[in-house]
C-alpha cells in the first residue's frame, strides 16, 4: 500500500436534519437499528435504519435512515449526551439542567420490536444529584451501572435496579475541575473520567468500601474532552484541547501508561471513538476515529506488532486510513461514534454545531 | 463549542465560573491595577482584626495592601445558593481559635460592667477524638472523663474560661424534645418520616438543593443550640446576666457547626448576640493547647476522684448504673452550675437520635428489634415488630455519608410522593409518575408492600460525627490523610488489588477508617459499640426495679423547662418533659427548643441565558 494514497475514504451515507440548534451527541442502539441524537434544542431524535439488500455485492450496501420519533425530553436545558443501555431498551439523557433522564418505551412490545423505536418513549426516572450541568452519561458493559459527570467536578456511579430505580453507589470528587466525559471499560467495571483539569482518572469499586480512584493519567496539556477504550480493553484513547490524541496502555492490572501521542488535528479534539472496524492488517486493534473544532475526521487503524520468537516488546503502530476535512462544512464536529452492531463496523455517525447528524461509511479501496 | 461566530452564554457553561450565583458581587472602590484578566496573582488575606489585605500569592509576602471591607455579610453568604465552601471559609475566619484568644485577651476584668462571662461547652465526640489521640501516644488509655477534666483545667487555667461543660446534658434535652416531636408527628401533626436535624451539613445541603425534604426534617434544635439556650437563657438567668454578657464557645467535631451557630434563628436581636458566639473544632482546640504548651496527656489533679455532683452513666455500661444520691439540681455553690456530665445515650456515637425514637416504638416485652445492614455500617435499617403478630410498628434507618444520603432523599421522596430536587419541567414529572403507576399495577401486588421509614438518622459524614471534618486526624496516618499520593503507580508503588499486604494500596482510606473506629471506641469508653437495644429495654422500666440511668438528667431537664417556660398551671417543676403545659409556656418551649428551615432559592435569574 502506498503512503500517499489513503487506503480508504469516508462516504456520506445519510444527512439527518431536524435539530433546531447544535447537535451534541449521537448514540447507536446496540441491539436494534436505531440511531439517537441529542441537541441544544432539548430534544432527542430517533432514526430507524435498514440495509438495502443490495444486489451489487456486499460491502456496497448502505443503510437507509428514516426519522421515527422525537422526544421533547422536558429537560430545561441542553441535552448534552445520551447513552443506550446494553439491552437497547433504555436510553439515558444527560442535560445541562443537571439532571439525567431515563427513557423507555411504555409498551413492552415496542421494546421487543427490533425494527425501530416507533412506540412512545417515556421518562421513567429522573436522576438528580449533580449540582450543575451534567456532561456525560454512560452505561457499564453489563448494564447494571450508570456513570455520570458534571461541571460540579464530580463523577457519580449509579446502580441500576428493577423498575427504573437507581441507587447512588458513589460520588467521586477527585477532579479539581469540570468533568467532561466518563467511559466504561468494555468488559470490566473500570470507570474512566476526563476533565478540564487536564487529567484522566480511573476508578474501581472496592466491594467492602466505596468506589475509589486508583490512577490519575497526566500528560495532556489541556482539557481532556473525550475517552474511548479499545474494543479489547487493553488501551484507552483520549482526545484533548491540546490537539492530540493519547493512547494509554494497561501495563499492569491497575497501571496505565501513555504509549502514543497522535497528532493531526489543528483544533481541539472533542470526540474520539474506538470501534472494531474492518481490519486491514494483522494484529489490528480496531479503528479509532477522532474529530473536533477543525471539522476534520481522522480514522486510524491501530495495531499491535507481536514480538517474534526472539521475544522483545510488542509495539503499537498507527496508520491514518481515512481523513475527511470539513465534515460539517465550517461547523465544529462535537462527536463521532462508531456503530457497534455486527455488519456495520465501518459505519459511524457525527453530530455538529450546524445541528446536523451525519452518517458515514468507511470505504476501503 | 465553537468560538467562531457569536459567542453565546451556552458556550460559557464549559468554563469554570467561580460562584456564578453570588448575590452580592464585591465592589471595590480602590480597584487593584488591571492586569491580565484571569491571572490571579494576588490573594486576599484577613488578619485577626478582620481587615483585608491584598498580598501576592507567590509567597513573597510583601506589605499587603489594605482593602476596603467588602460588604458581604455572613448572612449574605448563607442566603446564597453558591457553594457551601465559600460560606464555610468565611465562617472559619470569623469563628476561629484566634478569635477566641482575641476575645479572651480583650475581655475586660470581672469588675468591669462590660465583662462577659466566658463559657465553653465541648461535645462528647470532640472529647472522644482527644481521648483517642492521647491514648494512642500514651501507655494507658485515657477515658472521656479524664479528658473532660483536663480540658476543663486547660480552659480555666490556661485560657481563663469561667465555666466548662460537656454538651451531653443539652443532648439529653434535645433527645427528649426530639422524641416529643416524633410523637406529635405520629399523631399527624407533621410529616413522616422524620429526619434528624442535628447535622448542619445535611441541613445546609437540604436547604440548598432539596427543599422538598424540609418538612420532614425535625425542628428540634441540635445539642449545640440547646446548649446555647441553656447557657445564655437558663444559666444567664441564674447568674443574673443578660445573654450579651456571656461569651459562649463550643467545641465541635464539625466545621459546619459554625454555620449552624450563625443561623439567624439563633441570633438574639434584642441583645445582638448569638446563642453560641463562637464554634471551634476539636482540631482548633488542640491547636490552642499546642500554642499554650499544654500537654493533654498529663493527668490533672482530682481527675480520678469520684465526682460529688451528678455524674451519670459515663463510666458504667449503659443501662446498668444506679442512681446517684440526690443533690440540689443544677445549682452548686455560688455561680457554679453543675450539669450532669457525660451522659451516655446508647445508640450511635452521632447522638443516638434513632435510638431515642426506637425506645418509644413499643413495649419491650412484646416487640422485637431487627437490624438489617443495607450498605455497610453507614446505612442500616431498624425495624420494630410486634412479636405476636409480626406487624411492623416502626421502621427507621441510620444513614451516614453523602452517598447514602442521596439514596435516602430518593427513597423518602418516592415513598412520600414528593418531587425530589429542584425538578425539571412539570411535564417530565408527570410522565415519570405515569411510568411508576404502571409499575405497581402491572405487578398486581398492593402498592408499597415495603413500609416506608418513620424515622431516619441522617448524618453527612461517613462514620458519623466521630469522623467529623473538625476532628483530629490519625496521628499515624497523618501523611496519608493529607497528602495521599493519588498516583500510586507513578510513585512506584505496586498497585495490586489482590495483595492485602500493602496498606498503601488502592484501599487508601483504610487508615482513616481504622482511626474512626478508635475514636468510636473512645466515645463508648472502651466498651464495644453498644448493640441496638430493643424498645424500652435501655432506659429501664419506669415502673420496674431499675431506675433510668438518666433519671437525674430528666429531673434537671424538667427543672430547665419549668424555669424557662414558666408554665402557669403548675407551681413546681413538672415531673416529665412530655407534660403538656399551658399555651404560652408551650410557645416558649418552641422558642427555646425548636427551630425552622427555609429553602434557599437560587438567585440566578435566567439573564437571558440561552440553553
Amino acid at each position: 500500500m502506498t503512503e500517499n494514497e489513503s487506503p480508504a475514504d469516508i462516504q456520506l451515507v445519510a444527512q439527518l436534519e431536524g435539530h433546531d440548534d447544535r447537535a451534541w451527541h449521537v448514540a447507536w442502539n446496540p441491539k436494534r437499528p436505531i440511531l439517537a441524537s441529542c441537541s441544544a434544542d432539548k430534544t432527542v431524535r430517533m432514526y430507524h435504519y435498514h440495509s438495502t439488500s443490495s444486489t451489487e455485492g456486499e460491502g456496497e450496501s448502505k443503510p437507509v435512515f428514516s426519522h421515527s420519533t422525537t422526544i421533547p425530553t422536558g429537560h430545561a436545558k441542553t441535552v448534552r449526551s445520551i447513552a443506550w443501555s446494553p439491552s437497547g431498551k433504555t436510553l439515558a439523557t444527560a442535560s445541562f439542567d443537571s439532571n439525567i433522564g431515563i427513557w423507555a418505551q411504555e409498551d413492552e412490545d415496542d421494546a421487543e420490536d427490533l425494527t425501530g423505536g416507533n412506540g412512545e418513549w417515556e421518562c421513567m426516572s429522573l436522576l438528580e444529584g449533580h449540582e450543575t450541568e451534567c456532561k456525560t452519561v454512560a452505561y457499564s458493559a453489563g448494564g447494571n451501572l450508570l456513570a455520570s459527570c458534571s461541571r460540579d467536578k464530580t463523577v457519580w456511579v449509579w446502580e441500576v435496579h428493577p423498575d427504573y430505580d437507581f441507587e447512588c453507589m458513589g460520588v467521586l470528587m477527585e477532579h479539581s475541575q469540570d468533568v467532561k466525559c466518563v467511559a466504561w471499560h468494555p468488559t470490566e467495571e473500570v470507570l474512566a473520567s476526563a476533565s478540564y483539569d487536564d487529567t484522566i482518572k480511573l476508578y474501581l469499586d472496592d466491594p467492602s468500601e466505596d468506589w475509589y480512584c486508583f490512577a490519575t493519567l497526566a500528560g495532556h496539556q489541556s482539557t481532556v474532552w473525550s475517552l474511548a477504550f479499545s474494543p479489547d480493553g487493553r488501551f484507552l484513547a483520549s482526545g484533548s484541547d491540546d490537539f492530540t490524541v493519547r493512547i494509554w496502555e494497561r501495563v499492569q492490572e491497575h497501571q496505565w501508561e501513555c504509549v502514543e501521542v497522535l497528532e493531526g488535528h489543528e483544533r481541539s479534539i472533542y470526540s474520539v471513538s474506538w470501534g472494531k472496524g474492518k481490519a486491514t492488517s494483522e494484529g489490528s486493534l480496531g479503528w479509532l476515529a477522532s474529530t473536533g473544532g477543525d471539522g476534520l475526521i481522522l480514522v486510524r487503524e491501530l495495531s499491535i506488532t507481536t514480538p517474534g520468537e526472539s521475544g522483545g516488546k510488542s509495539t503499537l503502530s498507527d496508520k491514518v486510513i481515512a481523513r475527511l476535512p470539513s465534515a460539517h462544512d465550517v461547523a465544529d464536529v462535537n462527536s463521532v461514534v462508531w456503530c457497534p452492531r455486527d455488519g456495520y463496523e465501518d459505519v459511524f455517525a457525527t453530530a455538529g454545531d450546524d445541528g446536523l447528524v451525519k452518517v458515514w461509511k468507511v470505504h476501503t479501496n | 463549542m465553537a468560538f467562531s461566530g457569536a459567542l453565546t452564554l451556552t458556550d460559557l457553561n464549559d468554563f469554570i465560573t467561580p460562584s456564578q450565583a453570588c448575590i452580592k458581587p464585591v465592589e471595590q472602590t480602590n480597584k487593584p491595577d488591571v492586569k491580565d484578566p484571569g491571572a490571579a496573582s494576588t490573594e486576599i488575606q484577613v488578619d485577626s482584626s478582620g481587615s483585608y489585605y491584598e498580598v501576592t500569592s507567590d509567597g513573597t509576602k510583601q506589605a499587603g495592601r489594605r482593602l476596603e471591607t467588602a460588604q458581604i455579610s455572613l448572612n449574605d453568604c448563607l442566603a446564597c445558593s453558591g457553594c457551601i465552601t465559600s460560606a464555610e471559609s468565611v465562617l472559619i475566619t470569623m469563628q476561629s481559635h484566634t478569635e477566641v484568644l482575641n476575645f479572651l485577651t480583650n475581655n475586660p476584668d470581672r469588675s468591669s460592667p462590660t465583662h462577659k462571662i466566658p463559657v465553653l461547652s465541648i461535645s462528647p465526640q470532640s472529647l472522644a477524638s482527644l481521648a483517642a489521640s492521647v491514648s494512642s501516644s500514651s501507655s494507658h488509655p485515657v477515658d472521656l472523663s479524664h479528658v473532660l477534666h483536663r480540658v476543663k483545667a486547660f480552659c480555666k487555667e490556661a485560657l481563663g474560661f469561667e465555666h466548662v461543660f460537656d454538651t451531653t446534658f443539652a443532648r439529653h434535652i434535645a433527645l427528649l424534645e426530639h422524641a416529643r416531636e416524633f410523637q406529635e408527628r405520629k399523631r399527624g401533626e407533621g410529616k413522616l418520616p422524620m429526619l434528624a436535624s442535628a447535622c448542619p451539613g445535611w441541613i445546609c445541603y437540604a436547604e440548598k438543593t432539596h427543599a422538598e425534604m424540609l418538612p420532614f426534617i425535625s425542628t428540634t434544635k441540635s445539642p449545640q443550640q440547646v446548649m446555647g439556650t441553656l447557657v445564655k437563657e437558663w444559666m444567664g438567668g441564674k447568674w443574673g446576666k443578660k445573654p450579651d454578657q456571656i461569651y459562649h464557645v463550643t467545641v465541635m467535631p464539625c466545621y459546619d457547626k459554625k454555620l449552624e451557630a450563625s443561623r439567624q434563628d439563633f441570633y438574639n436581636e434584642q441583645y445582638a448576640t448569638r446563642d453560641v458566639d463562637c464554634v471551634i473544632t476539636t482540631g482548633e482546640l488542640e491547636l490552642l493547647m499546642r500554642e499554650k504548651n499544654w500537654d493533654l496527656s498529663m493527668a490533672v489533679g482530682g481527675e480520678d476522684a469520684p465526682k460529688r455532683t451528678l455524674k451519670l452513666g459515663s463510666t458504667s455500661p449503659p443501662a446498668s448504673s444506679s442512681m446517684s444520691p440526690a443533690t440540689p439540681l443544677g445549682l452548686g455553690d455560688g455561680d457554679e452550675i453543675e450539669l450532669p456530665e457525660l451522659i451516655a445515650h446508647p445508640g450511635t456515637s452521632s447522638g443516638s437520635y434513632l435510638q431515642s425514637v426506637i425506645s418509644m416504638a413499643g413495649d419491650a416485652s412484646s416487640c422485637e428489634l431487627a437490624v438489617r445492614t443495607v450498605r455497610g455500617a453507614d446505612y442500616e435499617e431498624y425495624t420494630v415488630a410486634d412479636r405476636a403478630t409480626g406487624a411492623v410498628l416502626f421502621k427507621g434507618a441510620k444513614c451516614y455519608g453523602f452517598r447514602n444520603l442521596q439514596n435516602v432523599v430518593r427513597k423518602v421522596g418516592r415513598d412520600a410522593g414528593v418531587q425530589v430536587g429542584r425538578g425539571a419541567a412539570g411535564r417530565m414529572a408527570a410522565v415519570r409518575a405515569r411510568g411508576r403507576g404502571r409499575k405497581t399495577t402491572a405487578d398486581g401486588a398492593a402498592p408499597e408492600v415495603d413500609k416506608g421509614y418513620d424515622y431516619v438518622e441522617v448524618m453527612a459524614c461517613p462514620g458519623g460525627c466521630v469522623n467529623g471534618g473538625g476532628q483530629l486526624r490519625s496521628p499515624v496516618q497523618d501523611k496519608d490523610a493529607e497528602g495521599y499520593p493519588r498516583d500510586w503507580a507513578q510513585n512506584g508503588v505496586k498497585v495490586d488489588d489482590d495483595s492485602d499486604t500493602t496498606v498503601s494500596g488502592p484501599k487508601a482510606n483504610w487508615g482513616s477508617k481504622e482511626w474512626t473506629k478508635k475514636v468510636e471506641g473512645a466515645y463508648w469508653g472502651g466498651l464495644p459499640t453498644p448493640p441496638p437495644t430493643p424498645p424500652n429495654a435501655e432506659p429501664g422500666e419506669p415502673n420496674g426495679h431499675r431506675l433510668r440511668p438518666s433519671v437525674n438528667a430528666d429531673l434537671l431537664a424538667s427543672q430547665v423547662l419549668f424555669d424557662l417556660c414558666k408554665p402557669t398551671a403548675v407551681s413546681s417543676p413538672t415531673t416529665s418533659w412530655h407534660t403538656n403545659m399551658d399555651d404560652e409556656a408551650e410557645e416558649w418551649r418552641r422558642k427555646f427548643f425548636r427551630t425552622q428551615y427555609r429553602a434557599v432559592e437560587s438567585e440566578i435569574i435566567g439573564l437571558a441565558v440561552k440553553w
